[in-house]
């Protein structure tokens, strides 16, 4: 860990991502006056080479103004994480190009600042500040407010296009309508408690949201996972990424009405969750990582029901894939539409399936090769076209690589000496703060965890994967139409609960 | 022409009321087959009455920012779908006076009050749809037009009657030319896939629902049930001129109705500025159609 002052925080960030090398994984900031040190943001820039992040540390003296020189002119990826900083602790970035709020809406007050200690968890809070929308102006031109309640079964979100005609002039987006406080919740909770509500962070991401958790825990902590646990926690997240891809892909196509492929993906996808349903008991894969292992073990019946649920799934799953590669006018709607450019994926520090379309090749499990990853074969899928059709690719590639990695882990399990499945009583470091990462099927999910004196959480962070991924949503919809929107947005696959935590 | 009141009138009547009493439950066969092909049970083949049961059921809201055009609208579309039916040649009787030009005119009439209404709410969604039910309009209109050239030319009259009474049982490339390009014309106008998606409620790829997007209750039903009337309205007239093959009416517009979901099932929808290339292609099958007479 690099520590500096905060007027040094810019020079200190320059020189860790290696003149934008190493892309910045998250930044965020932790209130310590508690501890008598005053406020810090920490930057985390992930070192490929080293397969480790580099995290940086800005300590604010406790009387010092809260002000510090924005990282964003730097890296275009610290925008969003300026802003919730801003919004969150009151820790303002100098010169930042757009300032706006960004978690915080309308009914909040005007210097409210949720997430610093003295402000209390039930504080009752009545306002009203300004929220901005970016819109654009002049003659012929018109807005389009779609949301925040939709027509579908989806999450809040509300979309303001600027159109000329059909073309789209400007998208921003006004996101964290449902912002649930969850880093703040669990604040002076122990790890067990809090780990019922990390887990339930995100539907989707729940096993990757744990495993992330719980890895930055026990860096904390003198004990081992054993070597079984790791190899049933490798498989749970697999099956996870598996359902999701199989699901997405699916639903790509009902952004283009293409509804035979859709509910060919549906039906896969559930055929996928019954299966976690009769492993983890839930169809979430919920309840089994825990820190220190896992609480079941996945024996030889489970291990049967998953191995003749990858068979079905991956029959039917390349009569989809085929499906979708013969059919003109789908590849005409994909192809060439929503283009992220590989500058785009870098500056912004893309992560998952968005980054690897446009050829930024970026896998946690590769780059920072947790667990027993470096011991199974496995590709990291890249494209470089970045537009829907190369995300689309890079899922159907990735399905095939995590249906061969479980059946790797089923081997494993199967020839695995009895290693135990959990190690107890862990205690942890207090007062040290420590990263856990894990990649979901929507990119890396990173989590930061520092503990007080008494073994209760004094700050989470969590930075799930479609955090990084959604800035780049308007910067795809640059000279497009706006039907093509919905099929361009499905095909990043973004999460509006991982952005509400 | 001595026309009676009743061959006249009252027949025709009675035959537009039959149309319009079964243009649901061929909208429901629709839906039925597309849901069985996509591995779905699907709703009831009556559901499309129920939801016009509940839709007339339910209170109808009136934005405050519309004007009378908002309210003559929906009345003005079922009226100009209806009366389109009227002409549709009698199975009943042999009157011959339902003319094809006074038919795509009446249902041009309807489109327009429709599209004006989309805009009088000033919903930016409502001005979209308009636009683009408009855009697609005027892609339409000229092919269809050409498709009735066809017709008219092969039966030498432009009375819907005399096409159909000349309608291919003979099978010849000019017939099958005519088919096809008919059936996607029908596709078109009727805001199917690949040119509009009916089932969608994504909002901004929507084009005959953005229309709609202000209407409850009442006025919601009166919509859709023209909707569906042109539907209706559409495989009757392919069934009668464009069908290729002799056969009852009935089986016919059940065919076609079955052919519409298979379609909708294998393709996607296009990009929006597609459309205009799609319907081009569509004219240029025409054309061929009517050289190869």
């Amino acid at each position: 860990m690099i520590k500096v002052k905060s007027t040094g925080l810019r020079g200190a960030a320059n020189v860790c991502s290696h003149n934008g090398r190493n892309p910045l994984t998250a930044m965020f900031a932790c209130d310590e006056t508690v501890l008598g040190q005053g406020y810090a943001i920490y930057c985390l820039f992930e070192d490929c080479h080293a397969h480790d992040i580099q995290v940086v540390r800005a300590q604010f003296e406790m009387d010092e103004e809260l002000k510090y020189e924005s990282l964003t002119p730097l890296f275009p990826a610290a925008a969003w994480y300026e802003r919730e900083i801003f919004d969150m602790f009151g820790i303002e970035p100098l010169n930042h190009p757009d300032l706006r709020p960004l978690v915080l809406h309308e009914s909040y007050p005007e210097g409210f600042y949720p997430l610093r200690k003295k402000v209390a968890v039930d504080a009752n809070i009545h306002g009203e500040r300004e929220f901005k929308i970016a819109t654009a102006q002049g003659e012929g031109l018109f807005e389009v407010a779609v949301g925040p309640i939709h027509a579908g079964i989806i999450e809040p979100g509300h979309f303001r296009f600027s159109q000329a005609g059909e073309a789209i002039l400007q998208l921003d987006a006004k996101l964290f309508y449902t912002h649930r406080g969850i880093e703040k919740a669990v604040e002076g909770k122990t790890v067990d408690e809090a780990l019922f509500i990390v887990e339930r962070i995100c539907g989707a991401c729940s096993i990757a949201n744990t495993l992330s958790f719980c890895q930055a825990v026990e860096k904390l902590s003198e004990k081992s996972v054993p070597r079984r646990a790791w190899v049933i926690r490798t498989c749970l997240a697999e099956l996870e990424r598996l359902y999701n891809h199989v699901g997405d892909t699916g639903n790509l196509c009902a952004g283009v009405g293409f509804t035979v492929p859709n509910n060919i993906g549906a039906r896969l996808k559930e055929l996928l969750m019954r299966c976690n349903e009769q492993v983890a008991g839930n169809r979430f894969l919920r309840g089994m990582i825990v820190p220190g292992g896992v609480l079941f073990d996945i024996d030889e019946e489970k291990r049967n029901v998953i191995a003749s649920t990858l068979d079905t799934v991956e029959k039917e799953y390349e009569r989809l894939v085929q499906i979708l590669s013969e059919q003109d006018g789908f590849l005409n709607r994909v192809k060439n539409t929503g283009i992220v450019l590989k500058k785009t994926a870098t500056d912004l520090s893309m992560v998952g399936v968005g980054a690897r379309a446009s050829g930024f090749s970026r896998d946690s499990r590769k780059d920072l090769a947790y667990g027993i990853y470096p011991e199974l074969s496995f590709d990291v899928i890249t494209e470089q076209a970045g537009d829907v059709y190369a995300r689309l690719l890079v899922r159907e590639k990735e399905v095939r690589e995590s249906i061969k990695l479980v059946r790797q882990i089923l081997e494993l399990i199967n020839s695995e000496d009895n290693s135990g499945l959990r190690a107890a009583d862990l205690t942890y470091r207090a007062e040290e703060g420590s990263w856990g990462i894990s990649e979901s099927a929507r990119g890396s999910d990173l989590h930061w965890v520092m503990l007080d004196k008494n073994q209760k959480i004094y700050r989470l962070f969590v930075r799930s994967a479609s955090y990084p991924n959604w800035p780049a949503l308007p910067v795809a919809l640059h000279g497009e139409i706006i039907p093509d929107f919905p099929l361009v947005n499905k095909s990043f696959e973004l999460c509006y609960a991982c952005l509400d935590r | 022409m001595n026309i009676n009141l009743y061959d006249g009138f009252l027949l025709p009547f009675l035959q537009m009321l039959l149309l319009a009493a079964f243009a649901p439950m061929v909208s429901g066969i629709i839906k039925k087959t597309k849901a069985l092909l996509q591995n779905r049970r699907g709703a009831d083949i009556m559901q499309d009455y129920y939801d016009l049961r509940k839709w007339w059921k339910k209170k109808t809201i009136i934005s405050p920012y519309t004007g009378f055009v908002f309210m003559l609208a929906p009345f003005m579309y079922l009226l100009s779908t209806m009366l389109a039916a009227f002409l549709l040649p009698n199975m009943m009787s042999n009157l011959t006076f339902g003319d094809i030009f006074v038919f795509v005119g009446l249902l041009a009439i309807g489109r327009f009050f429709m599209a004006l209404s989309s805009f009088d709410a000033a919903s930016a969604f409502g001005g979209m749809g308009g636009s683009r039910e408009v855009y697609i309009a005027t892609c339409v209109e000229p092919v269809m037009l050409l498709a009735a050239l066809a017709a008219i030319l092969k039966s030498g009259s432009t009375s819907i009657y005399t096409m159909a009474m000349n309608s291919g049982t003979q099978l010849n490339v000019a017939v099958v030319l005519a088919c096809i390009a008919f059936f996607i014309l029908l596709l078109a106008e009727n805001g199917r896939i690949p040119v509009d998606n009916p089932d969608t409620h994504l909002e901004l790829t929507m084009i005959h629902e953005c229309m709609l997007l202000e209407y409850s209750g009442r006025l919601l039903a009166v919509i859709h049930l023209a909707s569906m009337i042109k539907n209706m309205l559409f495989i009757v007239l392919f069934s009668l001129i464009f069908f290729p093959i002799d056969l009852h009416l009935v089986i016919k517009v059940i065919i076609t109705a079955i052919a519409i979901a298979v379609m909708e099932s294998l393709n996607n929808k296009m990009r929006l500025f597609k459309v205009r290339a799609y319907l081009l292609a569509t004219g240029g099958l025409l054309l061929l159609a009517i050289v190869a007479q």
